[in-house]
């Protein structure tokens, strides 16, 4: 009994001191500096962290007067906080966030502050391509800041290729040549882990912009056509085509879309269609032994479409520190820091100004893909409403695993009653 | 009689003295967020503007929702589950383990390893051992010769939800034990000696003497099993998201989907009231039959 | 008598192999991530996600350290953890003990809400209980997360320990009563010293789930500088990079602190009574 009045003692003690001690609240502002603007990034991942940490360090030597509170939330999660941050009294001042509909959607409702004068005052109307300015603008005024931005390709390993004598498919043909050349010599063409279901929907995203078009798919995405029309069921009877051959690992479901890469390193698969940061997961041994090539043609009558999906910045609309925001603000989307993430991330920058001779081969080849193509979609889950994307996400793993016309037709119908629903409010 | 004596004998305050603080603090921090969360059943709301007042719509939806009733039967999988085999194997080990056995701290501490990993650490290790091709339950059917029974174990829909719940039990046989440990402390052990002596065997002395003594901490057993049963969420949400199409879904999965995804918290509202609901009846039927068998 | 020793072995030595056996398959998964802990990503990218550690390396350990930066994260954990624990155990024994030893009106209906509390999915009361945080001034602040750990855990402890004080024998009470001692003499003199088994088990229960809280501190604080440890696993997971042996080397290090607790806290639970002894 003695003993546990000793450590109730002690514990007592901590209650009352840690909180104490530790100041209890956060927003004990460094006297030195005068003003501070609050601002949560999700660059969980060890290299982007380091940048952000270092461009931060970077505006407060230039800007002494004000301290960054800044807070890295592990990206998943960092979606989930945001309705706390934006409803918040004192909300972070600058967040990370994904163009296009999935800041449109805090637009609408009045929780991004509009950053015109920003945009005007730092020249970003001329020194941003036209494309970039429109995806910012809401009614003429613009509400975000994109800083960088990513490809979709189909990977691959050129040895493998080289192996079998395969070389890069243009065109579906070549394509279904390819895979039946894998098939006859026990690899599967394609990998892929579906346990996270978004792998899938980049599936789904280039069979009907290259089957239908961009235009058709982005109507889709905004809910403008049906699910139920014949195109829609022409993407899936393409796809199921492609599942039946075997031209897909067994049992994508039971993989994250890293645990999928090793088919890929020990030869048993063939191809990964994938965004460009499957580079930073492939193990070593065959980092070298990576290329890749555009989603092959299947109509060369329609216009290409590709996705790129593109991130950046926006201001609370209720920030505490709008002036030091928008400081911030302006330094992330100047030509040095783009810059500076370019060549430190390999992350593709959107400000017009930042010179090209910097990228690498690889780079360049991504950049002359998305410049060369017609269209440019973000990804399914942020082209269109969140809800919509998760009903279409399970719609893909129902389809993967029931693909006759029946089914087809049974799963394009459910959905299309979703998006009645969802698109009618 | 014994009645009006204590009556007598203490304060009526006294208990509300007690109650005060820790009653005040449940109020308010639970119970009234509880109550607003019953209210935003009845409303459209997306988490960030104002909730607007539609009704019941809300419930008129869910009862046309066919997830909604995957979902519920596979709670009731869960409680069918979670009522018996957990209970059993953390009465059994509380058994075993409380007499002084070498080792006997060891094994508990091992028991209890399961709570103590991190979910996404355990969802990541489970997926691996359920994996198709390298996990290690195909490969042990496949050392038995029993290869036809391999599964994606937990991307094939006819057992991913059993699969979840494994793992489940897995972790909660731990938590079942360290609460029937606790109760055999209140357990007479000279009731049980008495028993021994007048002849009765181990196993007749468990059920006679040792198990009606515990039936309080039974009845927190069972309780709370049900409630977790209900409440189940983050296994579903680090193995399968509710996946494949829906088919490991549960209610409390269900409404996180809706209300943080889908930014439909009204619509989570309603079935997390139903989730309430089903637990409310449970329980007290349950306690019914306790009490009844009591008297 | 012979015979009845011999069955005693028997018996001793089947429940051993029985406990080694489920032992061995329960402890499965944690083995596996321990070997996963000492592996590399590139390995297990090579070789598979099972297969035995080449080499026993302990960089993941050292990654998981200092890119998830637990030594800060740590005491966060602490701060919040120790005094969500004290508190919520030492209000629920109050309000057990109400429940338990005193029978007047509404008994019932109070202890119907301590449980009915528990009925509802937390997550659905996290923008609720976020909205009251922000009334009542601590938003982003460590009080945001004691409070609710203190309040959400009190119905669950109120609830075993009231159970657990219904076995004490009313007797005992009585007697201390007639001695002439009062209410509070009674709860803390006489029922603290005998519920401490049903405490213990409770606040190493408690412990675990406080420490291992995450959804709470991503509702309720915005500051990386107050986010407990389970934060830093989070972010372990990464967005593009997938670093299998870092998070589970990460999870284990961050397991450390509750297993410690389970062992101090164990010889409460277990001292009582010694059942088979055969003293």
């Amino acid at each position: 009994m003695k003993r546990l009045g000793l450590v109730l003692m002690v514990v007592v003690f901590m209650i009352t001191a840690f909180p104490v001690f530790s100041g209890g609240q956060a927003e004990t502002v460094v006297e030195s500096k005068q003003t501070m603007v609050i601002y949560n990034s999700m660059n969980g991942d060890p290299e982007p962290r380091r940048v952000d940490e270092a461009l931060v360090a970077e505006f407060e030597t230039e800007n002494s007067d004000i301290e960054v509170v800044h807070s890295i939330i592990a990206h998943e999660d960092f979606k989930t906080a945001i309705r706390a941050y934006l409803t918040a009294s004192t909300p972070p001042d600058v967040l990370t966030w994904f163009a296009g509909n999935r800041a449109r959607f805090f637009i609408d409702k009045g929780l991004i502050m509009d950053i015109s004068d920003v945009w005007e005052s730092e020249g970003w109307n001329d020194s941003y391509a036209k494309g970039w300015q429109a995806m910012s603008s809401v009614d003429g005024k613009q509400y975000f800041l994109p800083t960088s931005w990513y490809w979709w390709a189909v990977y691959y390993r050129p040895s493998v290729f080289e192996k079998y004598g395969l070389t890069e498919p243009q065109t579906w043909d070549e394509l279904m040549n390819v895979c039946e050349t894998l098939v006859d010599n026990g690899i599967a063409p394609f990998t892929i882990g579906t346990k996270y279901r978004w792998t899938a929907a980049a599936w789904f995203d280039y069979l009907n912009m290259r089957i239908n078009g961009p235009e058709f798919h982005i109507n889709l995405m905004l809910g403008k056509e049906s699910y139920a029309d014949d195109r829609v069921k022409d993407v899936f009877e393409k796809w199921g085509m492609m599942i039946e051959k075997g031209y897909f690992i067994e049992n994508p479901a039971a993989y994250s879309w890293a645990e999928a890469i090793p088919f890929m390193a020990d030869e048993s698969a063939g191809m990964y269609l994938m965004g460009d940061f499957i580079r930073d997961s492939v193990p070593a041994t065959i980092s070298d032994d990576i290329d890749f090539f555009r989603f092959p043609i299947i109509d060369a009558s329609i216009p290409v479409g590709e996705d790129a999906p593109t991130d950046g910045y926006f201001i609370a609309a209720n920030s505490q520190n709008p002036e030091e925001a928008k400081k911030l603000l302006a330094k992330f989307g100047s030509k040095a820091a783009q810059e500076f993430n370019a060549s430190e991330l390999g992350r593709l920058p959107t400000n017009g100004d930042v010179d090209t001779s910097m990228f690498n081969a690889s780079q360049q080849k991504g950049i002359d893909m998305i410049n060369s193509s017609d269209f440019v979609a973000q990804f399914y889950d942020r082209d269109t409403t969140p809800e919509m994307a998760d009903e279409g996400m399970n719609a893909f793993m129902e389809f993967w695993d029931n693909h006759s016309a029946a089914d087809i037709d049974r799963i394009c119908g459910r959905l299309e009653e979703v998006r009645q629903e969802v698109f009618a409010q | 009689m014994g009645k009006t004596k204590k009556a007598k004998l203490y304060n009526p305050w006294a208990p509300w003295l007690f109650l005060a603080v820790p009653l005040l603090i449940y109020l308010v921090w639970v119970i009234g967020p509880m109550l607003y969360t019953f209210f935003l059943s009845l409303t459209k709301w997306d988490g960030l503007s104002a909730p607007s007042f539609i009704g019941i719509k809300n419930y008129r939806k869910l009862f046309d929702d066919p997830v909604f009733f995957i979902s519920l039967k596979n709670n009731f999988v869960w409680i069918a589950f979670f009522i018996t085999i957990p209970v059993i194997l953390g009465l059994a080990l509380a058994m075993a383990l409380n007499r002084d056995i070498r080792g006997s701290k060891i094994f508990k501490a091992l028991f209890y390893s399961p709570m103590v990993l991190s979910l996404v650490v355990c969802g990541l290790i489970w997926s691996w051992l359920y994996n198709p091709t390298q996990g290690l339950f195909n490969a042990v059917l496949e050392a038995v010769g029993l290869e036809h029974m391999a599964q994606g174990w937990l991307s094939d829909p006819t057992y991913a939800l059993g699969s979840v719940i494994t793992v489940a039990i897995w972790r909660q046989v731990g938590y079942v034990m360290i609460l029937y440990l606790a109760g055999l402390q209140s357990v007479d052990p000279f009731l049980v000696e008495a028993s021994l002596i007048d002849g009765a065997n181990k196993w007749q002395s468990f059920v006679h003497v040792i198990l009606p003594q515990l039936r309080p901490m039974t009845v927190v057993v069972v309780v709370i099993s049900i409630i977790d049963s209900l409440r189940a969420f983050d296994l579903v949400s680090v193995m399968t998201r509710g996946g494949p199409y829906n088919r490991t879904s549960v209610l409390a999965n269900f409404m996180y989907i809706e209300s943080f995804n889908n930014y439909k918290m009204g619509y989570g509202a309603a079935i997390s009231v139903i989730l309430f609901m089903i637990s409310l009846i449970f329980i007290i039927f349950y306690l019914r039959v306790v009490m009844q068998e009591e008297n | 008598m012979q015979s009845v020793r011999t069955n005693r072995h028997i018996s001793k030595i089947l429940i051993y192999v029985l406990l080694i056996l489920g032992v061995v398959i329960w402890m499965i998964p944690f083995i596996t991530s321990i070997m996963t802990s000492f592996r590399s990503n590139d390995e297990i990218m090579t070789y598979g996600f099972l297969s035995l550690p080449k080499t026993l390396k302990f960089d993941s350990f050292v990654a998981a350290w200092q890119r998830g930066n637990l030594k800060q994260y740590l005491p966060n954990s602490f701060i919040i953890t120790v005094p969500s624990l004290v508190l919520t155990l030492f209000l629920s024994t109050l309000s057990a003990f109400a429940l338990a030893k005193y029978k007047f009106k509404g008994r019932n209906v109070i202890l119907g809400i301590f449980v009915g509390g528990m009925m509802l999915p937390f997550q659905i009361l996290l923008l609720p209980v976020f909205r009251l945080t922000e009334a009542f001034g601590i938003y982003d602040s460590y009080w945001a997360l004691i409070g609710i750990h203190t309040a959400f855990q009190l119905g669950f402890c109120t609830f075993v320990l009231r159970n657990y004080m219904v076995t004490i024998p009313d007797s005992v009470s009585e007697a201390a009563r007639i001695d002439g001692c009062n209410d509070f003499t009674i709860y803390s003199k006489i029922i603290m010293p005998l519920v401490i088994p049903a405490m213990a088990a409770v606040a190493t229960l408690e412990f675990t789930w406080i420490f291992n809280d995450y959804i709470w501190a991503l509702i309720l604080l915005r500051s990386e500088k107050l986010m407990p440890v389970t934060a830093g696993l989070a972010k372990l997971q990464g967005q593009y990079v997938m670093d299998w042996t870092v998070i589970t080397a990460g999870a284990l290090l961050a397991a450390i602190p509750t297993i410690i607790i389970f062992v101090a806290l164990q010889r409460y639970f277990i001292q009582g009574l010694t059942m088979g002894s055969n003293k």
